[in-house]
């Protein structure tokens, strides 16, 4: 019972945070659903069992990514007077794909919505062990993504000084 | 409310923000919101799977991504808003017919 | 002089090989143009001197041809269309009458267009007109006939517009050219039926099948060509563009709108002879239309102040003399007439040329007295005048007389109507010769007499006009005739009437105010002869507005909304749809993203629903 309500607890909370993502026209406001949002994508990984999962969501997304963005806003908006308003260019088409695409993937998925939770067995330690033993070249091959994405992070800021 | 469902809401939500958003940033947040309902998609069905810690790693190895994904386009968003002096998508149409 | 007979074609080739040369070679050496054009008309000379003494060597009703030849264009199925060419007694007078008038105004034009803008051109029309004019001579088929006749048509169309820049020429030339064009459809369906009815276009072959041909088909046949050649002789009603060719050079207006292109008309009747003799409604149509121009046009040239179109109704007048002929029967005298017409009125419209000339203007009222300044031109008009009223022992008196006797002899009626017509002509040159050579002189200086390259062409055409009386015999044996003796009862009668009328017309017209008093004291009648009947605002009215008013609707409805509107719309579909696909690619790459978006959409749609 405490679950089913947590389940809902947490989908309105991520909808709620989507939602305001795409309809807000502040970016600070944005950047606080963005951040409710993920949130509620962390309570999701609690709940289902995955707690590290959740903890390295909260680090990596909203202490990182959303310090990230509201740098971002900042720095773009640096030279401006005021906060620019976000806008949308609303469009049926658009909407049609959108809705579209999710209700078949529903629909493809309703089979396995419909499977009983199962145990879930995890901890740290096995993670480790997962990530070094048998996903040791996904761990390496994401480090080398980390390691480029840095080096093209700095070659794109570094334009400026040119 | 079935995770699942959430999951294709979100998709649903992230795909239609990156197609109408006019701003570049609201567009980059979108594609968050996209990448949250797949990661969402693997732990809701992991949890019923018994897949433990390979869903664990896999979440984990997805987060690494999105991350360097957002930390590149944010790079960009940032080069674009200096360069071009706009943060609006519509604005860059330019680019397209030189 | 029998291998000149052989190749008579050359009096063809020659003029419109010189016209090319002049085209040519005539910016650079100017005096070089006249030289060449007269070599052409001397060439046509030469062929029809040699082709006359034959006919005078030979016996005397030989009337096959005395050379031919032809060669075969190209062939359509078993149909060859050929070009034969022949030198009979009718078309070696022909050929006399055309290099005789050709040579004189060729030499008379170096005088008349010295320090003429147009020279070169001149020259070389002048001389592609002699050679096509000999075409239609020496054709000896249809076809070759039909060529000649519409080029002699465009030269007479290029020639009246010499002066271009003035809208009045540019604007008769097209008149003279759309007018002639009726008649030449006649002369199409006549040449068209005739070829498909006898399988050949050559005339002694269409003359052969002719007895087998249903009267209907001849009927069809010989009026098209009575049409074709009313609409080139200008007879009425097509007669309305010979006034108005009076724009072009006077030398133009006498060698082709006097002695040779509208006489075509007659020379065609005569050729084709045989078809007139058996199509009674067609030789009506030519006596009525004939007698109607020769009363109408004469009527008409009583009241004009133009010297020029004195003259030119006076051509048409005769012209109709000789439709009038023909419709009687007696093609030998209406080729005599032409004849006799070509020298006169050449040599009319030479005088006339002198007289502008030195005169400066072209209105009679204007000229006073000319004949103390231009003694010679005027010497040479009273021979033109005295042989075109018919007077004793000039050529008119001889040629007019044979055609009054037949055509008396035919219609009674018709030929009363050709007396008092034959009468007015004396009236008016009478008229004419007063108000422009008599009375006293203006206090002008300017006047003065031609030089003698414009001399010397009047002085051989008035002796061509004062000999060509004694043609008639020669004339009528080359064509197959016996010479008709004078009948002394229409000669006197004729002469006494033109007597008569003489003095009547020189009465009329002391002086410019008694003229313009003689012409009010007519009422009515007189401003309609003036103003020629109104013919021309009838045909205007009646057949040129509504053409122009169905062209406008045409114009209108067809061209500007159906063709430009296709065309238009075309144009606008293609821009349309392309302004329409553009907004695909504008460079907006959320507008891609979504048409990705939407074709992923599908295509799940199209897994899930298919795969099922």
């Amino acid at each position: 019972m405490s679950m089913t309500v947590l389940m809902w607890a947490l989908a309105a909370m991520t909808l709620l945070g989507a939602a305001d993502v795409l309809l807000t026209r502040d970016v600070m406001r944005l950047g606080l659903g963005l951040g409710t949002f993920l949130l509620g994508l962390a309570g999701y990984f609690a709940a289902f069992g995955f707690g590290l999962l959740a903890l390295a969501e909260v680090f990596v997304y909203v202490g990182g990514v959303l310090v990230l963005v509201i740098f971002a806003v900042m720095l773009v908006h640096r030279e401006r007077s005021g906060v620019p308003r976000l806008e949308s260019r609303h469009d049926p088409l658009a909407a049609v794909a959108a809705v579209g695409i999710a209700a078949l993937l529903g629909a493809a998925l309703r089979p396995l919505a419909a499977l009983d939770l199962g145990g879930v067995a995890t901890g740290v330690d096995a993670v480790g062990a997962h990530l070094l033993g048998a996903r040791l070249a996904h761990f390496e091959l994401a480090g080398l993504l980390l390691l480029a994405a840095l080096v093209a992070v700095v070659s794109v800021s570094g334009v400026e000084r040119r | 409310m079935n995770a699942v469902f959430v999951a294709c809401a979100l998709f649903a939500i992230g795909l239609y923000g990156v197609l109408v958003r006019r701003d570049l940033i609201a567009i980059l947040a979108s594609v968050e919101v996209m990448i949250g309902a797949p990661l969402l998609l693997l732990v809701a069905l992991g949890a019923r799977l018994d897949g433990g810690a390979a869903v664990e790693s896999i979440g984990l190895l997805l987060l690494v991504l999105a991350a360097a994904e957002a930390a590149v386009g944010l790079a960009l968003l940032v080069l674009v808003a200096r360069v071009v002096r706009t943060t609006r998508a519509d604005e860059l149409v330019e680019v397209g017919e030189r | 002089m029998m291998q000149l007979l052989d190749h008579a074609w050359v009096a063809i080739i020659a003029p419109v090989l010189a016209a090319g040369a002049i085209a040519v070679v005539g910016h650079r050496a100017k005096s070089f143009a006249p030289v060449l054009a007269l070599v052409g008309a001397l060439t046509t000379l030469a062929v029809a001197m040699a082709g006359v003494t034959a006919l005078f060597q030979a016996d005397p009703h030989g009337v096959g041809p005395i050379a031919d030849g032809g060669w075969e264009w190209f062939k359509v199925g078993g149909t060859a269309l050929r070009l034969l060419w022949a030198l009979d007694g009718l078309a070696a007078w022909m050929l006399l009458v055309v290099g005789v008038v050709a040579a004189a105004v060729v030499v008379f034009s170096t005088g008349y267009l010295a320090g003429d803008g147009g020279w070169v051109r001149y020259f070389a029309l002048v001389s592609l007109f002699t050679g096509s004019m000999n075409l239609l001579v020496l054709a000896d088929s249809l076809t070759a006939l039909f060529i000649g006749w519409e080029l002699v048509g465009a030269c007479s169309f290029l020639l009246i517009g010499h002066w271009f820049e003035r809208p009045s020429a540019a604007r008769a030339a097209m008149k003279a050219f759309l007018t002639t064009r009726v008649g030449d459809i006649g002369l199409l369906v006549a040449i068209a039926a005739l070829w498909s009815a006898c399988g050949s276009d050559s005339f002694a072959e269409v003359f052969d099948k002719l007895p087998s041909l249903p009267s209907p088909t001849v009927n069809v046949v010989a009026l098209g060509l009575a049409i074709g050649a009313m609409g080139k002789s200008a007879q009425f009603p097509l007669h309305a563009w010979l006034p108005d060719a009076m724009e072009g050079p006077t030398p133009v207006s006498a060698l082709i709108h006097a002695a040779t292109m509208v006489a075509s008309g007659v020379y065609l009747g005569v050729r084709v002879w045989p078809v007139f003799e058996v199509s009674a409604p067609a030789r009506d149509l030519l006596l009525v239309t004939g007698v109607v121009s020769a009363l109408g046009a004469a009527l008409i040239a009583t009241l004009q102040r133009d010297i020029k179109k004195v003259l030119a109704y006076s051509t048409i007048s005769q012209l109709g003399f000789m439709f009038a002929a023909l419709g009687a029967k007696a093609p030998v005298a209406a080729f005599f007439h032409l004849v006799t017409h070509a020298a006169f009125k050449g040599l009319l419209f030479l005088t006339s040329g002198s007289v502008i000339h030195g005169s400066g203007t072209q209105d009679l009222h204007e000229m006073r007295g000319l004949r103390r300044d231009m003694p010679l031109t005027f010497g040479a008009w009273v021979v033109g005048a005295l042989a075109l009223s018919g007077i004793p022992p000039l050529a008119g008196f001889f040629s007019k007389d044979a055609v009054l006797d037949s055509v008396w002899n035919h219609a009674p009626l018709a030929g009363g109507v050709l007396f008092v017509a034959s009468a007015l002509t004396a009236l008016y040159m009478a008229r004419a010769t007063r108000l422009a050579f008599f009375g006293v002189s203006g206090a002008d200086t300017h006047v003065h007499e031609s030089g003698p390259s414009m001399l010397l062409p009047l002085a051989a055409l008035g002796s061509a006009a004062l000999v060509a009386g004694l043609a008639g015999g020669p004339v009528a044996r080359a064509i197959g005739h016996d010479s008709e003796p004078l009948v002394p009862a229409v000669a006197l009668i004729a002469l006494g009437m033109a007597a008569v009328s003489s003095v009547a017309g020189w009465s009329m017209a002391p002086d410019p105010q008694a003229d313009l008093a003689h012409q009010r004291s007519l009422g009515r009648f007189g401003v309609a002869l003036a103003n020629a009947f109104w013919w021309d605002r009838l045909v205007e009215r009646s057949i040129v507005a509504p053409a122009v008013g169905v062209s406008r609707v045409l114009w209108a409805w067809g061209d500007r909304l159906a063709v430009d509107g296709l065309v238009h719309g075309i144009a606008r579909l293609t821009e349309s749809a392309a302004s329409a696909l553009r907004s695909l690619h504008r460079g907006d790459a959320q507008v891609y993203a979504t048409t990705m978006a939407a074709a992923v959409a599908l295509m799940l749609a199209a897994t899930v629903w298919l795969g099922r």
